[in-house]
């Protein structure tokens, strides 16, 4: 069954590399994963990335220059489908937290750019092109990258983790972090990860995005009640994902 | 505040072709052109740029050679090049990333939580981050932590060292040296080769996610030691597999000692790094150059940093000259203190240290290969006996703290200023690159010279030009969070 195989871009803007360094650190599959699909562009390790038309296209970072903005319109015309890999793709992450930040905190550190590298307004990519596909959390783990390029090559249709990182957490028993005093937030935080952090006795700071159905509200309220001022909250939310939590404007502290 | 040092001959041009292709442009022209309509990006895939794309038996090197988009490297960043009458008129360098302000979004932010806020600088070196944030805060509330949390973190340091340069030096540098495009172009006649590649770096992965819990971004190290710790079998399994992975790394160390590297080297290079009497510096140490040894402290009598509108990201100067950090200035500065066998290697390859040779970067990556496994055996045999620990006592106080410490590409500064309640009021962070930024210019001036007399195929040059500067092992994403702090 000789199917031709997908034609597949793995691209960053703005970002840390680290999405598509869990790429690579496959290191087990990823020279059979290379077998399954056309890799025809990765820039990070390939000279010769070649031109036209995309099956799929995995973007990592977030637009933050001129020039980001320039590649994801690009890249969209290639490809017949986009799919945002991690945080920053999917929500801005830290960089786009700067939009919480009273301007004067980073005011010294702007200076005179050409136009190419001008900044804009830090927002995840699905502000400037359509998505299709969304691979969250910083960083993604790799397991589930592969787990998504095995699915769309099997032409199955990958989806979202539906339950919350406590679930894991629970099924690796590990103590309760927010009944230690901790500012975690697995219980609204979409799941998938395996509870990492949590394993390591690291509270959840949400990177993988709130679940669909989550009571921000109770959240903020149970957090609270242990002690936590509303501000902290609201910074802890925000880091990650706030772009992608709108009930966060209406609760609470301002700005 | 801005400063401003020597202006950079020619005006800025800012167009672009997508490498390999190269582009003859007359310059003047390019630089009106592109003056009012700035282009954007090539990092895409363009068709319309092979259209353009000048023959490579051109024989001439003159006009302007532009890569918009250096590959086989870690972030985005461009080089401006222009050549007439076989003299360099023009060499700039540029970052296109976007900028993140990462010290701006840690004010206001508990101590605490800078660590996990700068991890997110980099993927590639995110334990350094984490670790010289923790240890940057801890110098400000003078916390003292235990021994083992300090191997711990050198172990954490090593992994993701070991991890770091087999990445690069397999995926990114010896491409060029065998004539591949990638790694996987290698795969059918150096099948062996791309195999170490990755049996080492999934040496240093299982040690930065056992003792860090997450390959990337480590989550485990704060403020006074770890959260949880691994268990001693755990410790065993990695020291064993460490053991068979250093089969692995002293043939790696063979194969880059037998690379030809072109022989250049740059006039009065500086080279720092740390140093200190005990070991191959990686957390402690005074700031070591040829001429002189200073404390961390007194970085900013010494360094200053710069900026430029072509680029995103900043350059620092020692005392008004480009230097170098990263492996090379490090087995340049602390030879002695290498592991016995990383020593063997490197008495008996052609190379002679110190040395000036840049290209020499790839080579003392690999030196350090060998060296980082041995050292990561002797800390876990230290760690036989590991037990969990209680986090170090904290209290809060109006402070100031600095850290340097040893990355894979070189050494890397967070300073902190913290307010009576333990909140960030100042953060600066300068990392390995915007250090090497203007070196690694510096360095494409000088080389080109030597290049240009040796051959005219402009293909050739460009290789070579990516050669010299994927041996720095740029970390452009680490470079463009931006910076310029004035410390009152």
């Amino acid at each position: 069954m000789a199917r031709k195989k997908l034609r597949i871009g793995f691209y960053g803007v703005t970002g840390c590399a680290g999405c598509q360094l869990s790429v690579i650190f496959n290191e087990r599959e990823i020279l059979r994963l290379f077998n399954l699909i056309d890799v025809s562009a990765f820039p990070f390790i390939k000279e010769k990335n070649i031109e036209g038309e995309f099956d799929y296209v995995f973007i990592e970072g977030l637009a933050a220059c001129n020039d980001d903005v320039a590649v994801l319109k690009e890249l969209r015309q290639k490809a017949k489908k986009v799919v945002a890999l991690g945080a920053c793709a999917c929500a801005g992450n830290i960089p786009a937290y700067r939009k919480y930040v009273s301007r004067k905190n980073y005011q010294h550190l702007i200076h005179e750019k050409t136009k190419r590298i001008q900044d804009v307004d830090p927002t995840p990519i699905d502000s400037h092109i359509a998505v299709d596909y969304f691979i969250p959390g910083c960083p993604p783990d790799k397991s589930e990258i592969l787990k998504f390029i095995k699915e769309i090559v099997l032409g199955k249709e990958p989806r979202q983790h539906e339950s919350p990182v406590c679930f894991e957490c629970k099924i690796n028993k590990n103590p309760c972090l927010l009944d230690e005093g901790k500012m975690c937030l697995g219980p609204v935080t979409r799941g998938g990860c395996n509870s990492v952090c949590t394993n390591s006795g690291f509270e959840c700071w949400g990177c993988r995005g709130i679940m669909q159905d989550a009571d921000i509200k109770l959240m903020i309220k149970v957090l609270k009640g242990k002690g936590f001022s509303g501000r902290e909250i609201k910074q802890r939310m925000r880091s990650f994902t706030g772009l992608k939590i709108p009930q966060l404007q209406f609760i609470g502290v301002k700005k | 505040m801005r400063k401003k040092t020597k202006k950079k001959a020619g005006s800025r041009t800012k167009s672009r072709v997508e490498k390999p292709e190269v582009k003859i442009i007359k310059p003047k022209k390019s630089a009106k052109k592109s003056s009012i309509k700035p282009r954007v990006q090539s990092r895409a895939p363009r068709k319309s740029a092979k259209k353009k794309a000048v023959p490579a038996k051109k024989a001439k090197a003159d006009g302007a050679i532009t890569l918009s988009h250096i590959t086989k490297i870690e972030g985005h960043a461009s080089l401006v090049l222009n050549i007439q009458n076989n003299k360099v008129k023009k060499c700039e360098l540029a970052v296109i990333e976007g900028s993140r302000y990462f010290e701006g979004m840690l004010k206001d932010r508990r101590y605490d939580e800078a660590s996990e806020i700068t991890s997110r600088i980099c993927g590639i070196c995110s334990c350094a981050h984490t670790v010289c944030a923790i240890t940057a805060i801890e110098n400000a509330l003078n916390v003292r932590v235990s021994k083992q949390t300090e191997e711990l973190r050198k172990l954490l340091m090593m992994g993701e060292r070991i991890r770091s340069h087999a990445t690069h030096l397999y995926f990114l540098a010896l491409p060029d040296f065998l004539g591949y495009e990638s790694a996987m172009q290698m795969l059918p006649k150096f099948k062996k080769q791309v195999h170490d590649a990755l049996k080492l770096m999934k040496a240093g992965n299982e040690i930065v996610k056992l003792v860090g819990g997450r390959d990337i971004h480590p989550v485990a190290a704060t403020v006074g030691g770890f959260h949880v710790v691994p268990t001693s079998d755990e410790i065993y399994r990695i020291k064993t597999e460490l053991q068979i992975a250093k089969k692995t790394a002293v043939a790696t160390a063979e194969l880059f000692a037998k690379l030809k590297y072109p022989d250049f080297s740059p006039e009065a290079t500086t080279y720092l790094s740390l140093h200190n009497p005990f070991e191959y510096p990686i957390l402690h140490g005074a700031i070591k150059t040829p001429e002189k040894l200073f404390k961390k402290t007194e970085f900013h009598k010494f360094i200053k940093e710069y900026h430029e509108p072509r680029s995103s990201a900043n350059f620092a100067v020692k005392e008004g000259k480009a230097y170098f950090t990263g492996a090379l200035a490090r087995v340049n500065n602390n030879s002695a203190a290498l592991s016995q066998t990383a020593r063997k290697l490197l008495k008996h390859s052609k190379f002679k240290f110190p040395s000036r040779n840049p290209f020499l970067n790839n080579y003392c990556q690999a030196i350090e290969l060998v060296h980082c496994i041995d050292h990561s055996i002797a800390i876990c045999q230290d760690l036989a006996r590991i037990k969990p620990e209680p986090l170090a006592a904290v209290s809060v106080r109006e402070s100031y703290g600095i850290a340097a410490v040893e990355v894979p590409r070189g050494v890397l500064w967070h300073e902190y200023k913290l307010n009576s309640v333990g909140t960030i009021v100042k953060a600066n962070i300068v990392t390995p690159t915007s250090q090497n930024l203007r070196k690694i210019e510096d360095d494409i001036k000088a080389f080109l010279p030597e290049l240009l007399a040796s051959t005219k195929d402009r293909d050739t040059i460009v290789l070579e030009i990516e050669k010299l500067i994927r041996a720095y092992d740029p970390c452009f994403s680490c470079s463009t969070h931006f910076l310029d702090v004035k410390w009152g």
